[in-house]
């Protein structure tokens, strides 16, 4: 995701010159030529920086500073100046109104591009922390910032605790699961929960949201399956009850998407409920064909009366499942725009058969880091793969 | 990237430009929130020209119609392309949202 700039300044040529630089840079850039549009565009883009004008005919910079640290929805955003070079107590009024850094008239562009790094390097931190301010609420002070950290870091490690550190051992299976969080609480999961000598529940979960409110929610759906999934004989009943606890107790923004099934080492089967999730792929007959698995229902936590199906599918020697969250086929190639998409998913699937599931999950994970030619992920990326194996290691 | 114009018989369309990912969804609802309040017994979401939304943005979309089915109002969708409507589909949201191809289907939805 490329950074939204907004830049206030009365004067258009300048308004013009920014943006054609900073674009070329890679931002996304939004223009005001007056303070008061300035304010209103903050409001409704949300940017990651403002780059604002001081001096402007009826509300000046600093007015517009004041407004936009003044409302909540605004505070968080950094703001540079543009002064004229002599205007030394103008530029410290500024930085006491709350303006992170400036830059003096006429200005070079390649400063004004190393101070937007800066103040964005510094600033996007805590970007990541504001959906928080609405669960925290008044937590959220400057000296909360530094508290909240270390909450983040112990629910980061709770949530870690929560993933299975290595797949079970099942006879004629090799299993692997892998999860990469795109930041310190994700939410994301995966889980293998054994149910009898030969059954073992699997599940893959996508958590509306991220930071806390997500984790949250990831924890009390994990919690809820663990408790139900010996009780429930079907992974549609067992997202049917899932569902119908959530859709009480939640909002109805907040909802996640989830994968169950039950794999059966002696029936060789896998019986599973899909609720809103991206569909699993099913690489079968001797790894020629790609099959979605499509059975199950609607998203979890928000409609109450949602109704759901399972299917049972058969397990060949040599087929293959592939579990996964959108982090994987919404990874992005900036240049272009495109997505890596489930067509690249399935002909990686179906070209790298032979290797064990672990090693599977790192061809996937390198695969995306070749495609979007980065680290950076906008998204968690979970895998889970469940490779039917002849049997003989 | 909203406009917002009134069908013949008194429904609300609002048009959306460009993909609707992170900050965006919350301009759609405070757009969507502002026709709500209206009260003309629903909206149309033209989303003709937008070529994405995020998981944010069908967060809003969801809240926004189960708030509106309590008021017996309803939100239909007018022309998705198909990556939209392929989200539906997998999230079997489509089961729930009505989807129309016209404008004019769309708006005598609201049977008035």
């Amino acid at each position: 995701m490329s950074e939204t700039i907004l830049a206030v300044d009365d004067d258009i040529d300048i308004l013009e010159l920014i943006q054609m630089s900073l674009e070329a840079e890679g931002f996304d850039v939004i223009t005001a030529n007056d303070g008061m549009s300035g304010l209103e565009k903050a409001r409704t883009h949300s940017p990651d920086l403002i780059l604002l004008d001081l001096m402007m005919p009826v509300m000046d910079g600093f007015e517009v500073i004041g407004k936009l640290k003044a409302d909540e929805q605004t505070r968080a955003i950094p703001v540079i100046m543009l002064t004229a070079r002599a205007q030394t107590h103008e530029r410290v009024q500024g930085l006491h109104a709350g303006a992170d850094d400036y830059v003096t008239k006429p200005f070079d562009l390649d400063e004004l591009t190393a101070r937007i790094e800066a103040v964005l390097g510094r600033t996007l931190p805590t970007k990541y922390i504001n959906p928080l301010i609405s669960t925290m609420g008044d937590w959220f002070t400057e000296e909360g910032v530094e508290q909240l950290a270390s909450h983040l870091e112990a629910a980061a490690m709770i949530q870690q605790n929560l993933i299975p550190k290595q797949a079970p051992n099942v006879p004629g299976f090799d299993i692997a699961g892998f999860l990469r969080s795109s930041m310190t609480v994700s939410g994301d999961f995966y889980d293998f929960i054994p149910l009898d000598n030969n059954r073992l529940g699997i599940a893959i979960a996508d958590v509306r949201g991220k930071g806390i409110p997500a984790a949250l929610l990831m924890v009390m759906i994990r919690t809820i399956l663990r408790l139900i999934c010996r009780e429930e004989t079907s992974p549609a009943a067992a997202l049917k009850r899932i569902n119908d606890l959530l859709a009480i107790d939640t909002d109805p923004d907040l909802f996640a998407t989830m994968v169950y099934g039950i794999l059966d080492s002696a029936a060789k089967t896998f019986t599973y409920s899909s609720a809103g999730h991206c569909y699993p792929l099913h690489l079968k007959n001797g790894g020629t064909e790609v099959d979605e698995l499509k059975e199950g229902g609607m998203l979890l936590g928000t409609f109450g009366h949602a109704v759901f199906e399972s299917e049972t599918i058969p397990l060949a020697p040599g087929d293959e499942l592939l579990l996964y969250t959108d982090g994987v086929t919404e990874a992005e190639r900036k240049s272009d725009e495109t997505f890596y998409g489930e067509e690249r998913l399935a002909a990686i699937l179906e070209s790298n058969s032979h290797q064990p599931a672990e090693t599977f999950c790192q061809t996937i994970e390198t695969a995306l880091f070749d495609f979007s030619g980065t680290d950076h992920r906008d998204d968690d990326v979970t895998i889970v793969v469940i490779k039917a194996t002849d049997g003989k290691e | 990237m909203f406009e917002t114009s009134i069908s013949h018989n008194d429904v609300p369309i609002l048009r959306i430009d460009g993909k609707i990912i992170g900050g965006a969804a919350n301009a759609l609802k405070r757009e969507m929130d502002k026709q709500i309040e209206q009260g003309r017994g629903g909206l149309v979401l033209d989303m003709a020209r937008v070529p994405l939304l995020d998981s944010s943005a069908l967060g809003i979309i969801i809240a926004t119609l189960q708030f509106l089915k309590k008021m017996n109002a309803k939100l239909v969708l007018l022309n998705p392309q198909h990556t939209v409507l392929d989200v539906l589909q997998v999230t079997r949201l489509n089961t729930i949202l009505e989807v129309y191809s016209d404008e004019e289907s769309a708006t005598s939805a609201f049977g008035s």
